[in-house]
C-alpha cells in the first residue's frame, strides 16, 4: 500500500511546490534548515570529544540535577535527539538509572524550546541572513580540517549558517504568501480551530521529523501573519505531540530500556499538551502577564509564542516530575526483557557509533556480554555448573563428584550464539574507530583482541571437552584423574576471574592477583608435564592416552592463560597498568 | 606547515610527544612505588604469619609482586 501511495503523493506534492512560487521557497527553507540542523548535530558529536556524556553522566545523580543537565545539554546542542540518542546508549550500557534518564530527557524537552527563542529573537531582530553566508564559507573551509575538532566547529558553523538561510527563505516565503493568500481568514474559532491546528502541527512535526522545524515554520508563519497567534499556540502544542513519534520510531529498534525512555517521553508530552490545551486561554492570559512582567512587547507575538512554548514545558515538568517514580515502576512492568537465548547484542546501538566514549562503553559491555555467553559453554563442556564454581565449595570436591556428561554442543552454541554476537562487535568496532583519537582506537583494539581470545577458548575448550567425556567414563582411574585435574585448573581460573571482576578491589590488587593466577598455572602446568613422564615410566597410561593428555594439558593451559589476558582487557581501565598485565600471545 | 610542525603532529597522534612520554614515565614510576609498598607490607605479613598455609599463599602473593615490580622496570 505505500508503496503504491508514494509516487502519486510525491507527484502532488512536486506539482504543488512547482505551481506555487511562495511554497517552493517555504519548502525550500524548511529543507534547508533541516539540513542545518543535521550538521549541527554531526558537528557537536565530533566536537563534544565525549563532554557531552562526561557532563551527562556525572550530573544526573538527582532527579532536579537531571532535568537541569537535559536542559542546559539540550539548550547548547540545540538537538534533544542527540541528548535522547545519548541517554539510550547510557541507559543500555547500564550507566544511570530509567529515572535519572527520565529526568534529562525532560528537562531537554524544555532545552529544546530554546530553538523558539534563538528564531523569535535573532531570527526577526537581526537579519540573520547576512551572517548565513560568511558561516556557511568559514564552516566549509574549516569542515576540511583533518583535526577532529575543528571539523566539529567547521559543521557547527554550517548548521548555523544553513538554520539562518533557512528561516530567511521562510520568512521571505511566508511575507510573499501574505500578499496572494490570507491563510489567517481560515481559521475556526473555538476548541475545534485548536485541536484541528493541535493535530496539523503533529502531523507536520511527524512528517518534518523535527519539532525545532515545525516551531520554526510557526514562528515564520504568525510574524507573516498567516496564521492567529491563537492558533500558532495550538500548533506549538502539536509540535510537542509529534515529536514523539520520532523518538517512538527510534525506540522500536532498541532495547527495553529504550522503549521505556521512549514512553516515558511519549506520557509526558501528553500529559504536558493535555493541560495545555485544557488550559490554552488561561495560560494564553498568563503568557500576557508575565511577558508585560519581563517587558516583552505585548503586540511581539512570535516572543509570547516562544515564551509559551517555554511555559508549558515547565508546568509540565512540575506536574510530572513527582510521578517519576511511579513511572518507572509502571514501565518497568509494561517493558520486561525477553529472557530467550539471543544471539543479538544488547548493548551496541548504531546511533552511537559516532559518540566514541559511549562507543568504547558499550563496546566494552558487549564484550563482557560476548564473555557470560561464552563461560557457560566453557563450563559445560567441563561437565560443570556455573553455580557449584562460583560457589564456596572445594573445587576438587566439585570436579570429583560432577562427572556426568552435559550434553552440550559447542559448534552449534557458537553458531547460533557467538557467532553473530563476535561479527556484530567486530562490525561495531571498525565503524566507531573512524570517529576517534589514536589512543581511543588502541582501547577498541585491546577489545576485539578480548572478543577474539573469547571465541577461541571456545573453540578449544570443544576439543578438551572429547577427550574430558571419553577418559571420564573411562575405566583408567589414573587418567581420569589426570582429567579431572585439568577440570579443576580451569574452574580455579575461573573462580578466580568472578572474585576479581567483581570486588570493589584497586588496581594494584586485581594485577597482583591476576600474577598469581599465571604463577598458578605455570606451576600447575610443569606438575602436570613431570607427571605424565612418571604415568608412562610406570606404564599407567599408554602411549595415546599420554599424548591426549599433552595436547589437553597444553590447551587448558592455553585458555586458563587467555582467560587472564580477557580480564586484563576488560577489568583493569588504565592502560599502563595493563600493559604490565599483559603477556605472551596465545 | 614546516616538517618540524608535521613531525610534532604525528609524535602527538601516535603518543610519541615528550610531554606525553614524561606522563607516562611518571606513571609508572607511580605504579613501582605502589608495588614496592605492597611488596614491603607482604614481607611483613610473612614475617608475622603463622600457620603454613597463610606463609604459602602470601609468599605466592610475593612472587607475583615481584613478577609485576620486574615487568614495570623493563616497561
Amino acid at each position: 500500500m505505500k508503496r503504491f501511495l508514494i509516487p502519486p503523493l510525491f507527484l502532488l506534492f512536486s506539482y504543488f511546490i512547482i505551481s506555487n512560487d511562495n511554497a517552493k521557497v517555504i519548502v525550500a527553507g524548511i529543507a534547508i534548515f533541516l539540513i542545518g540542523m543535521h550538521f549541527m548535530e554531526n558537528g557537536f558529536k565530533l566536537f563534544s570529544g565525549g563532554t557531552l556524556e562526561k557532563i551527562l553522566a556525572k550530573f544526573t545523580s538527582s532527579t532536579p540535577k537531571s532535568i537541569a543537565t537535559g536542559f542546559v545539554s539540550t539548550s547548547i546542542v540545540q538537538s534533544s535527539s542527540l541528548t535522547s540518542i545519548v541517554m539510550i546508549s547510557f541507559l543500555s550500557a547500564g550507566l544511570i538509572g530509567l529515572t535519572q534518564a527520565i529526568g534529562v530527557i525532560f528537562g531537554s524537552n524544555l532545552g529544546s524550546t530554546t530553538t523558539a527563542w534563538i528564531v523569535a529573537y535573532f531570527g526577526f531582530k537581526v537579519k540573520i541572513s547576512v551572517y548565513a553566508m560568511p558561516m556557511i564559507i568559514f564552516g566549509v573551509v574549516f569542515k576540511f580540517a583533518t583535526d577532529s575538532r575543528y571539523k566539529g566547529v567547521g559543521y557547527i558553523l554550517l548548521g548555523l549558517g544553513f538554520i539562518f538561510l533557512g528561516i530567511s527563505y521562510m520568512k521571505e516565503g511566508f511575507d510573499a504568501l501574505k500578499n496572494s493568500i490570507d491563510l489567517a481568514s481560515y481559521a475556526i474559532d473555538g476548541y475545534v480551530g485548536i485541536l484541528i491546528f493541535v493535530l496539523i502541527g503533529a502531523i507536520a512535526t511527524v512528517v518534518i521529523q523535527s519539532s525545532a522545524a515545525t516551531m520554526a515554520i510557526i514562528i515564520t508563519a504568525l510574524a507573516g501573519g498567516q496564521i492567529l497567534y491563537i492558533s500558532a499556540l495550538a500548533l506549538a502544542i502539536g509540535a510537542n505531540i509529534g515529536t514523539t513519534v520520532t523518538a517512538i520510531i527510534g525506540a522500536s529498534t532498541s532495547n527495553e530500556e529504550g522503549k521505556r525512555l521512549a514512553a516515558a517521553h511519549l506520557i509526558f508530552n501528553f500529559i504536558t499538551a493535555f493541560i495545555a490545551l485544557l488550559f490554552i486561554y488561561q495560560l494564553s492570559t498568563f503568557v500576557d502577564l508575565l511577558s508585560e512582567f519581563i517587558g516583552i512587547d505585548p503586540n511581539s507575538y512570535i516572543l509570547k509564542l516562544a515564551l509559551f512554548h517555554t511555559v508549558f514545558n515547565i508546568l509540565g515538568i512540575l506536574l510530572v516530575s513527582p510521578f517519576i517514580g511511579i513511572m518507572v515502576n509502571f514501565l518497568n512492568k509494561l517493558f520486561i526483557p525477553k529472557v530467550k537465548k539471543s544471539s543479538k547484542p544488547k548493548f551496541l546501538n548504531d546511533a552511537v557509533i559516532q559518540v566514541p566514549e559511549t562507543a568504547i562503553h558499550a563496546l566494552r559491555k558487549e564484550v563482557i556480554n560476548l564473555y557470560d555467553k561464552s563461560l557457560k559453554a566453557v563450563i559445560h563442556a567441563m561437565n560443570l555448573h556455573r553455580e557449584d564454581i562460583f560457589s564456596n565449595k572445594k573445587l576438587k570436591d566439585i570436579v570429583h563428584t560432577s562427572n556426568r556428561k552435559i550434553n552440550t554442543n559447542i559448534d552449534e552454541i557458537y553458531k547460533e550464539t557467538l557467532k553473530s554476537l563476535y561479527s556484530e562487535i567486530i562490525r561495531f568496532s571498525s565503524l566507531s574507530q573512524k570517529h576517534m583519537t589514536h589512543e581511543e582506537r588502541t582501547t577498541v583494539g585491546s577489545l576485539k583482541t578480548a572478543s577474539r581470545k573469547i571465541v577461541k577458548s571456545v573453540k578449544e575448550i570443544k576439543e578438551l571437552q572429547k577427550n574430558i567425556n571419553h577418559f571420564s567414563q573411562g575405566k583408567n582411574s589414573d587418567i581420569k584423574y589426570e582429567y579431572n585435574l585439568l577440570r579443576e585448573q580451569l574452574a580455579y581460573t575461573l573462580r578466580e576471574i568472578e572474585t576479581l571482576r567483581k570486588d570493589e578491589i584497586n588496581e594494584i590488587d586485581r594485577l597482583t592477583k591476576m600474577e598469581t593466577i599465571k604463577i598458578k598455572i605455570d606451576e600447575f602446568d610443569a606438575a602436570t608435564n613431570e607427571k605424565i613422564d612418571d604415568l608412562i615410566r610406570t606404564n599407567k597410561i599408554d602411549a595415546r592416552m599420554a599424548t591426549s593428555l599433552i595436547n589437553d594439558a597444553s590447551f587448558a593451559s592455553h585458555i586458563c592463560v587467555r582467560l587472564v589476558e580477557i580480564a586484563n582487557i576488560m577489568w583493569i581501565d588504565d592502560k599502563e597498568f595493563q600493559k604490565i598485565g599483559e603477556d605472551n600471545e596465545y | 606547515m614546516n616538517i618540524k610542525k608535521i613531525v610534532k603532529k604525528i609524535d602527538n597522534y601516535f603518543d610519541l610527544s615528550q610531554k606525553k612520554q614524561d606522563e607516562k614515565k611518571q606513571k609508572l614510576l607511580d605504579i613501582l612505588e605502589k608495588l614496592m609498598d605492597k611488596k614491603l607490607s607482604i614481607q611483613k605479613e610473612i614475617k608475622k604469619a603463622s600457620s603454613k598455609k597463610d606463609k604459602d599463599e602470601l609468599n605466592l602473593e610475593l612472587k607475583a609482586i615481584k613478577n609485576l615490580i620486574k615487568k614495570a622496570s623493563i616497561e
